[in-house]
């Protein structure tokens, strides 16, 4: 029979002052822990967030990104007439080009510069991606100067308003419209014409292709032709699989989330089990009585557990409460893959949530276990002996 | 004659313990029948191993040899688990400090012995209020021990001993924390178990006056009876 | 008995409480010094001798876009230009690496590098063998060891943005610079796979003098103003920090973090010491009613929440140094730090962190001692 829950309850609530400490070191272990882990999991959904499970992505065999891979432009016409590809209804096969570029551009109040990254796309690189609306202004008009950029950048740069220009090498943009990527990896990205875009910057390769084929056999058909055509050098992937691939600039948030987790939450476990320690130790007689009425030793040891762990689990909720204030506010970093500036907002999900208030009960659990067992160790006498 | 049933008996108990790297005897070849209804006092100036014999009876301390038969059952042989059943159902504690929980008020503290048992929760109410009752404290039911006095808390301690009805009740200097008047409040109640209501009362004291309570008297002195 | 065995027993006399207070500190101060590291390694540029004079050029536009061959000429022609020599970034894939290779591959002029990396060494012959045979590089020492590799090993690159992959043999090992990781190649091998764009990544240009370098940086971009390609020339530090502030927000959020963890440093710590005091509070009564001062009741408090931090940071900020010296911090991470150094600065950090806690933690119970009178504390029993 186990002691009743209110026992561990009230407990570990009257020891306020002295588990106060302790209870605020795991909210803070919690805190790091789910604020980081929220930023890795912004930065995947972005990406995870991307493109269209019909479309091909197309870039160079040997790139990992596509702002890093060259494709010469006679590959264009050699696939633009492949069978496979889907066509609209004027006839035209629904295959795009884009062409990405990166541009060094200053940051508002004076921050700094970040490189932004330019995608120069065609009229049907726009219908392939529904995904990207226009949320202010209008969009840019081929053969002008004109660019949309998104409205997440426009906060953070310099120039970015509707209506101003800005230089970049001899070349002047006029912004003219902002757009809107739904949380996806395109609201890191401004918009022009692609043959502006390339003559603009002397680009005579293009970056990557875009693909929409008929079918989802007629997709496979097609990846597996260009994987195998010695000629072109080319990978074709699903652009689904291709976003979901881009966590390199996740991975050290998250390598650095869980190794901050893990050393504090070692720090945390000391100072649990000396409050803990402190706490059997100043309720040897307690637990004695306890003892002596009856209660056997796994009882006392699973009540000690519960306190601990009750008390940590505030200390968990404190950390993601904490750490909610953030939730949905948007952050920027450089990316790995892109190189360039990328804008994503700290995501607390129920599952972080969990993982972190699971995390906060291991820790508590762990302090409590040695000054538990300790306590179901104390000698029943122990209750007897006037101090 | 009526001879009452020995509800404790006690076979060349002795008990040794290291104290450093000195061999100290606390109880050398005590033998003791306590009969049902009795209210025995343990005497003897501090260290003569009246508190060590209290101890073995009612199961929380282990002799170095010799036996114990509580209602016929030899408590030096049940292990860890049933001994912690055993005295949840057959003896009351009383302590000199009375180790209520701080946490749990009253009430909760006196329907703690009872949550080891199968009793359903209004059974355990009416127990509780019961024996609250009859130590006069149903009016401090629901405050926690640091609301009340002294003796009010002794008479708390002594319903949890009482409530979940056990045959021997064990008192280990119940008065030695209490002023005088708290202390014949206590005493007069212990002695009302005894004979009225069938209890075996055992306490240690070295209070004369308390031991006057007492319906039989023994005296340890350096781990013997003298007397 | 003097005094300070007396300190000494009082702290040992709860050894497990002790150790496990020591242990607390030194976790976070561990973590207070590799977050530091990692903040210097994002933040600062590592440099050597030559990079103060060493003037980086790269298109205006971005490092992203290239810039003709032809500036070359034009650039020698400058005053106060001492060498000139292209660094183009390959960034290819080492054959055997399998998704990020973390050391990265330039194409160069081999008869300027001597110039213009002046810290790197190399011995003579191996260096007249890589200008002599154009398929050959130089590796940087790290890397070499890293992976095992020596001269006249053969070495191969997948072209992650070039369109063209590199067989190249290993003609030396250089040492001495910075960051000895990188490796160079003849640029001239790259614009032959590439069929002679006529482009570069970037200039590096080494000024006459210390002096004369901000000028220099001044007249490059001058020169190309208003040309089809303007360029951004910059010293090599500025180029440095320049990266640094595409971090944006994460240094913030570093910095952040190694604040909470102080803060919940003093958090352990301060607990710690009230349990400590708490525990004996009837002792510091009977003290007090010996005849002890106040003032001797605060030094043994002091005493003992000073050195329960200091060996806590002994421990922490020790063992920082002592596992970070030990460990292949670039193999573990991925390359994203290479150094990962512990620096006399950062350990009197730690440690001033550390005696500020002693004291801070000190104060707590000694404000009990003198709140409370000696009747009061021989009546607290437990």
């Amino acid at each position: 029979m186990a002691l009743p829950l209110r026992y561990s309850f009230r407990n570990a609530l009257v020891r306020w002052r002295s588990t106060s400490a302790t209870v605020l070191g795991i909210a803070l272990v919690v805190f790091v822990f789910v604020l980081l882990q929220s930023l890795a999991a912004g930065i995947e959904r972005s990406s995870g967030n991307t493109g269209d499970p019909r479309n091909l992505l197309v870039v160079r065999k040997g790139s990992t990104a596509e702002s890093a891979s060259l494709i010469a432009r006679q590959n264009f016409q050699d696939l633009r007439y492949l069978p496979e590809i889907a066509r609209n209804p004027q006839g035209e096969p629904l295959m795009a080009a884009d062409v990405l570029v990166l541009v060094n551009l200053p940051r508002r109040q004076g921050a700094g510069e970040a490189n932004v990254l330019l995608r120069g796309v065609t009229p049907r690189g726009m219908e392939l991606r529904p995904q990207v609306r226009l949320a202010a202004g209008r969009w840019f008009e081929p053969g002008h100067r004109e660019v949309v950029v998104s409205a997440k950048l426009a906060r953070r740069f310099e120039h970015f308003d509707i209506g101003q220009s800005f230089r970049s090498g001899s070349a002047t943009l006029t912004v003219v419209g902002w757009l809107e990527g739904g949380g996806s990896a395109f609201d890191s990205e401004c918009w022009l014409d692609a043959d502006e875009c390339r003559s603009l910057f002397e680009r005579d390769m293009y970056s990557s292709f875009l693909i929409r084929p008929r079918d989802a056999a007629a997709g496979e058909q097609l990846m597996a032709r260009i994987e195998a055509d010695r000629r072109f050098k080319l990978k074709a992937e699903r652009e689904v699989d291709y976003y979901r691939k881009q966590t390199m600039t996740a991975a050290p948030i998250k390598w650095l989330g869980n190794f901050l987790a893990v050393t504090m939450s070692i720090g945390a476990v000391f100072a649990a089990m000396n409050t803990m320690y402190a706490a059997v130790g100043s309720r040897t007689r307690e637990i004695g009585t306890l003892r002596v009425l009856g209660f056997r030793r796994r009882s006392v040891v699973l009540a000690l557990l519960l306190e601990g762990g009750f008390l940590a689990l505030i200390g968990g909720a404190l950390g993601c409460a904490v750490a909610f204030y953030w939730n949905g506010y948007t952050t920027a970093t450089m990316g790995f893959e892109t190189f360039s500036e990328i804008v994503f907002e700290f995501r607390i999900t129920p599952r972080l949530v969990a993982e972190g208030l699971l995390f906060a009960v291991m820790v508590g659990l762990a302090g409590t276990f040695l000054p538990a067992l300790r306590a179901a160790r104390l000698p029943v006498i122990a209750a007897l002996k006037s101090l | 004659m009526d001879i009452p049933e020995p509800i404790v008996t006690v076979r060349n108990l002795s008990k040794i313990y290291a104290q450093g790297e000195i061999q100290v005897t606390a109880l050398n070849q005590i033998s003791l029948t306590i009969a049902a209804g009795e209210f025995l006092t343990l005497m003897g100036p501090s260290g003569s191993g009246k508190s060590t014999l209290l101890h073995i009876i009612a199961g929380v301390d282990r002799p170095t040899s010799g036996e114990c038969l509580v209602q016929g059952v030899d408590v030096t042989q049940l292990n860890e688990s049933e001994l912690a059943d055993w005295r949840n159902q057959n003896v009351g504690f009383v302590f000199q400090t009375f180790n209520l929980i701080p946490v749990l008020t009253a009430f909760e503290n006196v329907e703690l012995p009872l949550l080891l048992t199968r009793l359903g929760s209004a059974q355990r109410r009416r127990q509780v209020e019961a024996v609250l009752d009859l130590v006069g404290l149903s009016d401090r039911m629901h405050h926690l021990p640091r609301q009340l006095s002294g003796g009010q808390e002794q008479r708390v301690a002594i319903a949890r001993a009482l409530v979940t009805d056990p045959k021997l009740v064990v008192a280990d200097e119940p008065t030695g924390n209490l002023d005088s008047r708290s202390a014949q409040e206590v005493l007069g109640l212990l002695q009302s178990l005894s004979r009225p209501a069938g209890k075996t009362v055992i306490m240690v004291t070295h209070d004369p006056k308390a031991a006057a309570f007492g319906s039989r008297s023994i005296h340890l002195e350096k781990g013997e009876l003298t007397r | 008995m003097t005094l300070s065995s007396f300190i000494l027993k009082n702290a040992l006399r709860n050894r497990r409480r002790l150790a496990l207070s020591i242990s607390s500190v030194a976790a976070s101060l561990f973590l207070l010094i590799t977050l530091q590291i990692a903040l210097r390694e994002l933040t600062n540029p590592i440099s050597d001798e030559g990079s103060t004079l060493r003037i980086i050029v790269r298109n205006k536009v971005s490092l992203g876009q290239p810039l003709p061959a032809r500036q070359r000429q034009v650039l020698e022609k400058i005053p106060g230009v001492a060498a000139v020599s292209p660094f183009t970034f390959y960034g290819g894939l080492y054959k055997g690496d399998e998704k990020f290779t973390s050391f990265a591959q330039f194409a160069v002029d081999p008869l300027r590098t001597r110039e213009l990396l002046a810290d790197a060494r190399i011995p003579q012959e191996q260096y007249e063998a890589w200008v002599a045979s154009q398929t050959s590089c130089i590796l940087g020492r790290m890397t070499a060891e890293r992976y095992g590799l020596k001269v006249g090993d053969r070495v191969q690159f997948t072209g992650q943005i070039y369109p063209c992959d590199l067989d190249l043999t290993i003609a030396g090992i250089y040492q001495g610079t910075a960051d000895d990781r990188n490796l160079m190649f003849h640029q001239k091998y790259l614009d032959e796979l590439l069929g002679n764009p006529g482009t570069v990544g970037t200039w590096w240009v080494r000024a006459a003098s210390i002096a004369e370098a901000p000028l220099v940086t001044e007249r490059i971009n001058r020169a190309f103003a208003n040309s089809s390609a303007e360029v951004r020339a910059e010293s090599e530090r500025a180029f440095v920090l320049g990266f640094v502030s595409m971090w944006a927000n994460i240094k913030t959020l570093i910095g952040g973090i190694s604040v909470v963890v102080v803060f919940a440093l003093l958090l352990v710590t301060v607990s710690t010491m009230s349990m400590a005091i708490r525990e004996r509070f009837r002792e510091l009564a009977i003290l007090k009613a010996l005849g002890f001062r106040r003032r001797e009741l605060f030094a043994f408090i002091l005493a003992e929440s000073f050195g329960l931090a200091l060996a806590g940071a002994l421990l922490g900020a020790g063992g920082a140094w002592v596992v970070f010296h030990q460990l292949d911090i670039q193999k573990l991470t991925n390359g994203l730090f290479v150094m990962f150094e512990v620096t006399p600065r950062m350990m009197g950090l730690a440690f001033s962190v550390a005696a500020l806690l002693g004291v801070l933690a000190a104060l707590g119970p000694m404000l009990t001692v003198v709140r409370t009178s000696v009747v009061e504390g021989l009546k607290t029993l437990d």
